[in-house]
């Protein structure tokens, strides 16, 4: 990187080789107006708003296309531009459908407010548009057609950052239209609703059902947390209002995942239906009956005194309530493991990052279904495939990653994925708890080539390492004490202990079979900590407070340790 | 034994004339004077000259009929092969195919080529199309063999840099500087890619290259591979073109077979691999990035320019994008040297230049002249003068994306340089030649329309912008337009022009600019009042 001189309005900038105008020119604080670009997709240079003058070229330059280089003179702000950019403006609006007070985005869309910037204040061209459809065969979004200024945005996230080739262009010139996959509806396509292009459209094509008229950005607050929907453990920007989830959005300079969500992190938590467990509950006569805190504590303290116990956690809380946990079961003389398996140590190699998934270029995907339980993973893992990286899986069972992989072997023939890495120069191994031992073997000649990524089962698996917990499987004892938090549990699941208590945020087959029900806090309800897959510590943010009755599991373990103590 | 061979021009023109029925009577006939085994019968390339087509040729006299019908076909072989006399009615004078003489041609003036000169047409409607023989015969693969025997690759280069070759189309970049930008790169794998995505409307010159005579094109890819250190090369042909690219499969076969393609060509050590690449229709894949895009499966749109194909080309790879009728100059110019073709044409754009004559002229069809002759010379001497009861109006050049061309630019020679000081374009080489009953305002309607039609959708300029255009143009036509549309409509033009994205989009307005230079008082004239 060599520094650049330029001038850009008669100021001397100074910026690193290989940025473009556009960024040099905000590095000084000079905005030049943007439709089609966006920081975190490629560049496209189609809407013409950033068109600038550069002193000896013959054309108007696009400056979110044209590399800075030395000595360069740009004007960004003159009477040609800016009668370009209100002309591109005026046949955005005569191309189709933008009465502005009808659109949820009014207020917060691009387009309307370079409208306002340009000075629109009429239509000066004839709006010959044909109404188009809205496709609302999605359950967590609508595609408005006519609202779309076919930027391509939405086809650049769903390309480059979710890799899932779904949306694309088809037609042309005037006819051009934003498909999915071979023009079918939104719904029958092959989209993961991993939502970044809801997040990157400028205006209001691109509808989410659950925010839309629910606040503009003036009106909602912002809360960044983290998600807690599975291990990997992406930055989630919360939109509140009214004490109300209004919508959640990647956080685009986060890491691991870069503002790319999945479908669990974005909009499953926010139509849950589950029934919520708000009170403290007592079996009694055989049913369970809403008590007082201290009576539920009470007569769990109780049981405990002098009997044998098992602590089973589910791994859906805070790094601090699996500590205090694995404490409280120590101190009682009891066991504590983890409900979740966990993925056997290799006993070779070094360990990756997510991000290493990126730049590999070999990727061997074992007993794990990234697609289905870690999402970024598998979206991560499809990135890197679009980059020319080989994709092998190895397993017994169907498996998503089998469209994009290269090589997808049963576990008996492991050998020959490690044949084909053997010359590869970045492997990254991303295995679960189905990797099978003689998998772990046969890959072993890699050895300290291979990157591994183990996927944790567990939302907070990591957290639970860290208080060392392992997995058990419920034994008969006096008392289970089960920390469930929000995790689902299988009807099949039999918990053979005399006592059981239970500790979740929702009704499930556990809960009728429990003793005594402790109601714990949403995903954002909680503070505390959680560690990623990448073994970052990352901060939860209360974005809305709990319901009254709802205690965080750290605290009720503290008050229960403290009256153990008594 | 064969003692002659009957060649019926197979091009579309001459099949849509009726050349399959000639050539069936032909062989009927053959069969029934029992001449069939010692004579074949084939298909070969067009003539370019569209009125005097299907033609018959007939080897080894190299006498050539034409137009024939069916029924003199049979008349023909009765006559010149059963009986051994010429049927002097139905004969083309000869000149104007082989020695590149028309016979109408009045002498030449002082200082100025007249005649039809042809390099690049030479072999054309001459050679059998399929024969890598008869390729072969006339001078074929010499070139590419005395290069990789005799010159380095930097001399191959060199030579096409002196010759002052220039982009044929329409953009007119020199070639020579083309390659060198290639070969200067550091990648081990380059590409030469040659676009026959011919698709501007009214030209037809690459096509009759490709039908008539397929293995120059290849020579020239395997001739630039050579100068610039790539060894593979890809023809991207427009998708309509079912017979070139039937022709050039079979030709790049041949080649294989003879070892003037493949690997290790003639023993030299240098490997040049071509395929073909089939278009779907689109005029935007014409252009370079486009073109690329859409080789690689992508949808055509063309790329952020810089970084160009020669640095990021084919697969990220720098990549020669050139045009069939450059590539096909290459071979006569190694053979004959940058010397030889600077006397063809003018200083500033040597070489000759293959157009395609349509219009309310005597005779259309594609010529090849030297560079830098006039539209007065176009029109009265090859075209045969303007229709009759017709003046000359105006001339379209280079298909949609060219200009409109009026009278008082008749002498204005015709070369890159020359045109580009008018605020014309000499384009791909079509010439669309409009009598006085043209309307301007309906050819920048029907031109604009195809724009409208073939822009990509890109950037909104063109795509918004020519619907736009034709709105405003419709209005005009229709009668309901005032001042103040015209006036937008000027405007948008103009905008358009400066903002698109491609040369598509700022080609689009010009039929409404240049229209508007030159006749503006006929679009004044469907004001309403």
């Amino acid at each position: 990187m060599s520094e650049i001189h330029l001038k850009i309005n008669d100021r001397e900038v100074t910026t690193q080789s290989g940025q473009t105008v556009l960024e040099a020119a905000k590095s000084a604080g000079v905005e030049i107006p943007v439709l089609c670009h966006h920081p975190a997709l490629s560049n496209w240079g189609a809407c013409r708003m950033c068109v600038v003058e550069v002193e000896g070229m013959r054309t108007l330059q696009t400056a979110c296309t044209l590399p800075a280089t030395e000595g360069m003179v740009v004007k960004t702000h003159t009477e040609q531009t800016f009668d370009i950019r209100k002309f591109v403006l005026e046949l955005l609006f005569s191309e189709r459908n933008h009465y502005c007070m009808y659109c949820q985005m009014s207020g917060d869309c691009e387009l309307q407010d370079q409208a306002y910037g340009h000075g629109l204040d009429h239509w000066t061209y004839p709006r010959p548009y044909e109404k188009q459809e809205v496709d609302a065969t999605r359950k967590y979004f609508i595609m408005d057609h006519n609202r779309c200024i076919l930027c391509s945005r939405c086809v650049r996230a769903c390309t480059e950052i979710a890799a899932n080739h779904t949306l694309g262009l088809r037609n042309r010139g005037a006819q051009t239209m934003i498909s999915a996959d071979l023009n079918v509806p939104f719904g029958a396509s092959s989209c993961v609703e991993c939502g970044t292009c809801l997040q990157v459209c400028p205006t209001g094509a691109l509808i989410d059902a659950r925010s839309a008229y629910g606040g503009r950005e003036k009106d909602v607050t912002h809360t960044q947390t983290t998600c807690m929907q599975c291990s990997v453990g992406c930055d989630l920007d919360v939109v509140t209002r009214y004490n109300r989830l209004l919508r959640v959005d990647g956080v685009w300079d986060s890491a691991p995942n870069g503002g790319l969500l999945c479908v669990d992190g974005r909009f499953t938590p926010l139509y849950e239906t589950r029934k919520r467990v708000v009170k403290p509950l007592v079996r009694k006569d055989g049913k369970l009956t809403e008590s007082s805190w201290e009576e539920a504590l009470g007569l769990v303290a109780d049981t405990l005194k002098g009997s044998t116990c098992q602590g089973l956690a589910a791994c859906a809380t805070t790094n601090e309530a699996l500590a205090a946990f694995a404490g409280l079961m120590t101190q009682l003389g009891g066991q504590a493991g983890r409900l979740e398996p966990v993925a056997p140590a290799l006993g070779y190699g070094v360990p990756a990052t997510v991000a290493d998934v990126l730049d590999a270029d070999f990727i061997i995907v074992a007993g794990a279904q990234p697609l289905e339980y870690q999402r970024v993973v598998g979206y991560f893992i499809h990135r890197a495939a679009d980059k020319g990286a080989t994709v092998a899986v190895i397993g017994d069972s169907e498996n998503a990653l089998n469209k994009r992989a290269a090589l997808s072997v049963a576990s008996a023939q492991a050998g020959v994925v490690a044949q084909a890495a053997a010359d590869a120069e970045k492997i990254v191994l991303v295995y679960s708890v189905g990797i099978k031992p003689e998998v772990v073997a046969a890959l072993k000649p890699l050895g300290d080539k291979v990157s591994f990524l183990a996927l944790d089962p567990a939302r907070n698996g990591k957290g639970a390492e860290a208080a060392g917990l392992k997995p058990q499987s419920p034994t008969k004892t006096d008392v289970a004490y089960i920390l469930l938090g929000e995790q689902p549990v299988a009807d099949a699941l039999r918990v053979p202990a005399g006592f059981k208590v239970v500790q979740t945020a929702y009704h499930s087959a556990l809960t009728e079979q429990a003793d005594v029900v402790l109601p714990t806090p949403l995903w954002y309800e909680r503070s505390g900590h959680v560690t990623t897959l990448d073994g970052v510590d990352k901060s939860l943010q209360t974005v809305l407070p709990a319901p009254a009755d709802v205690r965080d599991e750290s605290v009720v373990l503290a008050q229960l340790t403290a009256l153990l103590r008594s | 034994m064969i003692r002659a061979t009957i060649l019926v021009s197979g091009d579309p023109q001459s099949l849509s004339r009726g050349a399959e029925e000639v050539k069936l009577a032909i062989e009927a006939e053959l069969s029934f004077y029992g001449l069939a085994n010692e004579i074949e019968v084939g298909f070969g390339g067009g003539v370019t000259r569209v009125d005097v087509l299907p033609t018959v040729s007939i080897y080894p006299e190299g006498v050539i009929y034409g137009p024939v019908k069916p029924a003199d076909g049979a008349f023909i072989v009765e006559e010149h092969l059963y009986k051994g006399r010429v049927v002097e009615h139905l004969l083309l004078p000869t000149d104007a195919l082989v020695s590149g003489q028309l016979a109408s041609l009045p002498a030449g003036k002082e200082g100025k080529q007249y005649a039809e000169k042809r390099v690049l047409l030479r072999r054309v409607g001459v050679v059998d199309p399929y024969s890598i023989e008869d390729y072969v015969a006339h001078d074929g693969y010499f070139a590419l063999g005395q290069a990789l025997t005799t010159m380095t690759p930097t001399e191959v280069m060199n030579v096409v840099r002196e010759s002052g070759l220039q982009g044929r189309g329409g953009a007119g970049f020199p070639t020579g500087l083309k390659w060198s930008f290639v070969a200067s790169r550091a990648e081990e794998t380059k590409y030469i890619v040659c676009n026959a995505d011919e698709s501007e409307p009214g030209t037809f010159k690459d096509r009759m290259i490709l039908e008539g005579d397929p293995h120059a094109v290849l020579e020239g890819m395997a001739l630039a591979g050579y100068a610039v250190g790539a060894h593979e090369g890809w023809i991207y042909i427009r998708g309509e073109y079912v017979l070139s690219k039937e022709r050039l499969e079979q030709a790049i076969r041949q080649a294989e077979e003879l070892g003037v393609l493949g690997d290790d060509i003639m023993g030299s050590g240098f490997s040049f691999h071509i395929h073909v690449h089939a278009g779907a229709g689109a005029y935007i894949c014409g252009e370079e990035t486009a073109l690329l895009e859409s080789m690689e499966g992508k949808r055509g749109t063309p790329r952020i320019r810089p970084p160009y194909p020669t640095v990021n080309g084919y697969r990220g790879l720098p990549t020669v994008v050139n045009n069939v009728e450059t590539l096909a100059n290459v071979p006569p110019i190694v053979l004959n040297g940058a010397a030889w073709y600077r006397t063809l044409g003018t200083k500033r754009s040597p070489g000759t230049k293959l157009y395609s004559v349509m219009g309310d002229v005597n005779i259309t069809g594609l010529i090849e002249v030297p560079m830098g002759i006039t539209l007065r010379e176009v029109v009265d001497i090859y075209a045969g003068g303007m229709k009759a009861g017709k003046t000359f109006k105006c001339a379209q050049t280079g298909g949609a994306s060219g200009s409109i061309i009026p009278a008082a630019l008749l002498d204005i020679p015709m070369d890159f340089a020359s045109m580009a000081e008018q605020g014309a374009s000499l384009g791909s080489g079509a010439l669309l030649i409009c009598g006085d009953d043209t309307d301007i305002v309906d050819l920048a309607y029907t031109l604009v329309r195809f724009f409208k039609t073939e822009s990509c959708g890109k950037c909104v300029p063109c795509r918004v912008g020519t619907a736009q255009m034709l709105e405003a143009l419709d209005r005009l036509r229709q009668g309901y337009a005032r001042a103040a549309d015209l006036a937008r409509l000027e405007q948008i033009a103009g905008y358009a022009r400066e903002a698109s994205f491609c040369g598509l989009g700022q080609a689009a307005p010009v039929p409404i600019l240049s229209g508007l230079r030159f006749f503006r008082e006929e679009f004044e004239a469907r004001l309403r009042a």
